[in-house]
């Protein structure tokens, strides 16, 4: 049997929050390895660039083709290098996956004007920002683009975490209006909304009870990775999704498919 | 490749999008049992795929029949993984034009056939340790569409909703239940509607993308689901559809 062509053969993509923040491996992390695996360049932006070298190193095992870049997504000079270094070193831009993204917990009383500002800032600005430089290199590629922005079933329901939550939502708007918005240059923009996935950003506020219990939380019963997250890109970002835009793909094992009243126990456990 | 060793039920799969899923599946590795009523496009698709392939008649509306194609899966092929419930027929009209006769054939293809599709998958899918089952619903299952019908809406919306409460009480089995909608596509089911040209010029107005789906553009995001590269991934649903609905 003939060998499979790879499925992103010939394309260069751009991954924001290309390391992760925590030892193991992110959204940003996995998504870059499989862009790279299936033919992918790679050009991996992150603010904390040793991260992104962590990324690169896993790729070049493999013997993918990746660089990293020093950004801070929040500045728009560095979304402005970050598409120019894209077109300097791989002459296009195909892909660009949004995956800067913090969390923030709390209610509306609870959280200060400053940190309601910070999330919304790095989780929905740093998208606008890095799409706004990107479209245009894209546009002038020749071939259409493919957007995906990484968003969270947070942004589609209650999570214990308001400010984080409208910043998601804000995403899932976003990606919407943009997939309008740049149909005609045959731009796809697409929201990924993973569900209680286990990642290097979460990590730090898990023990082995908050995981099982959020393991036991969606209908599957399985936990999530950031692989899972990273295929879905995977399939979004190819050609097999070249008539999908303007789409929000949940991969939450189920967890927004269930009676809302399911949720709820886990949605008053504050240490949630 | 992307389903080695997997075994997978195609309903309405002797052509339009059934056809180029039951050959990419097998592409990828797995096995296919096409079922349709149109006996000869099945036979000579089954046939043209080779011994990776097998059709079976399949009237979705018929219990007897489901049952069969679930045991041909499990007798040729040794087990089954993955149910496409692919099987459906359009109808245009309004409220007040629908008989009772047009609305029943409709949901009983649409709906009850992918009940009964499922019912029957069910039990082998466990007996596999998990499964993956796809339901092919509809755009129209989403949003309302003034030159649609109220039996294709209806029947379309009932898979929807169907996909999550199979989603739901089958999860704990590792068995996953998704829904993909597609927006309109060049397929025969729809050709007396592209045949005219106004109609098609409307329809292709609201797609930012400017075009006809085409099977394949549905055919890789069912083959995503079928895979284990969305094992995370239950009762969701596929939108693909050119951006009409995001808008």
């Amino acid at each position: 049997m003939a060998e499979r062509p790879f499925r992103l053969e010939g394309k260069v993509a751009i991954v924001t929050g290309a390391g992760s923040s925590g030892e193991g491996v992110g959204n940003g992390k996995a998504a870059s390895i499989l862009f790279a695996r299936e033919g992918a360049k790679v050009l991996l932006v992150d603010f904390q660039e040793d991260r992104a070298r962590e990324t690169l190193q896993l790729i070049q095992e493999e013997g993918g083709v990746a660089s990293t870049l020093q950004g801070d997504m929040t500045k728009i000079e560095d979304c402005q290098r970050m598409a120019d270094t894209a077109m300097e070193r791989y002459g296009r831009v195909d892909i660009l996956d949004n995956n800067v993204g913090i969390s923030q917990r709390g209610t509306v009383v609870e959280v200060s004007e400053e940190d309601w500002d910070k999330v919304m800032t790095v989780n929905l600005k740093t998208i606008m920002l890095a799409s706004k430089v990107t479209i245009p290199h894209m546009i002038a590629s020749g071939g259409g683009g493919a957007i995906i922005n990484i968003a969270s079933i947070a942004g589609l329901r209650a999570h214990s975490s308001t400010p984080y939550s409208a910043s998601k939502a804000g995403v899932i708007g976003l990606t919407f209006s943009m997939a309008a918005d740049h149909a005609a240059d045959n731009i796809r923009v697409n929201v990924i909304a993973p569900g209680l996935v286990y990642t290097p950003m979460v990590a730090p506020r898990m023990n082995d009870d908050l995981r099982q219990y959020r393991t036991d939380a969606a209908p599957l019963k399985t936990e999530g990775t950031a692989w899972d997250v990273g295929y879905a890109a995977l399939f979004l970002a190819s050609e097999e999704a070249r008539w999908i835009t303007g789409i929000c793909l949940p991969v939450d094992a189920g967890l927004t498919s269930v009676h809302p009243g399911t949720f709820t126990p886990m949605n008053q456990q504050s240490r949630y | 490749m992307r389903l080695t060793g997997k075994v997978a039920i195609i309903s309405g799969g002797s052509r339009g999008m059934g056809a180029f899923e039951a050959e990419l599946f097998v592409k990828e590795g797995a096995k296919v049992v096409v079922g349709d009523v149109r006996e000869d496009e099945g036979r000579a698709l089954a046939e043209k795929i080779g011994d990776d392939a097998v059709f079976v008649r399949l009237d979705v509306t018929s219990e007897e029949d489901w049952e069969a194609a679930v045991k041909e899966a499990v007798d040729r092929y040794g087990k089954l993984d993955i149910l496409v419930n692919n099987a459906g027929v359009s109808a245009r009209g309004t409220i007040e034009e629908t008989t009772v006769e047009d609305w029943d054939r409709v949901m009983d293809i649409n709906a009850k056939g992918v009940f009964l599709g499922t019912k029957a998958a069910i039990p082998e899918m466990r007996k596999a340790g998990g499964g993956s089952i796809i339901n092919i619903s509809s755009q129209l299952g989403l949003v309302g569409m003034s030159e649609s019908s109220p039996q294709y809406q209806a029947s379309k919306g009932a898979v929807r909703i169907f996909t999550k409460s199979a989603a739901v009480q089958y999860a704990a089995e590792g068995i996953r239940v998704n829904s993909v909608h597609p927006g309109p596509i060049v397929t025969p089911m729809t050709e007396a509607r592209r045949s005219d040209a106004a109609v098609q010029q409307v329809m292709v107005s609201r797609i930012p993308l400017g075009r006809y789906g085409e099977s394949e553009d549905v055919a890789y995001g069912v083959l995503y689901l079928a895979s284990d590269e969305s094992s995370f991934v239950t009762g969701s649903e596929l939108v693909i559809d050119g951006g009409w609905t995001a808008q």
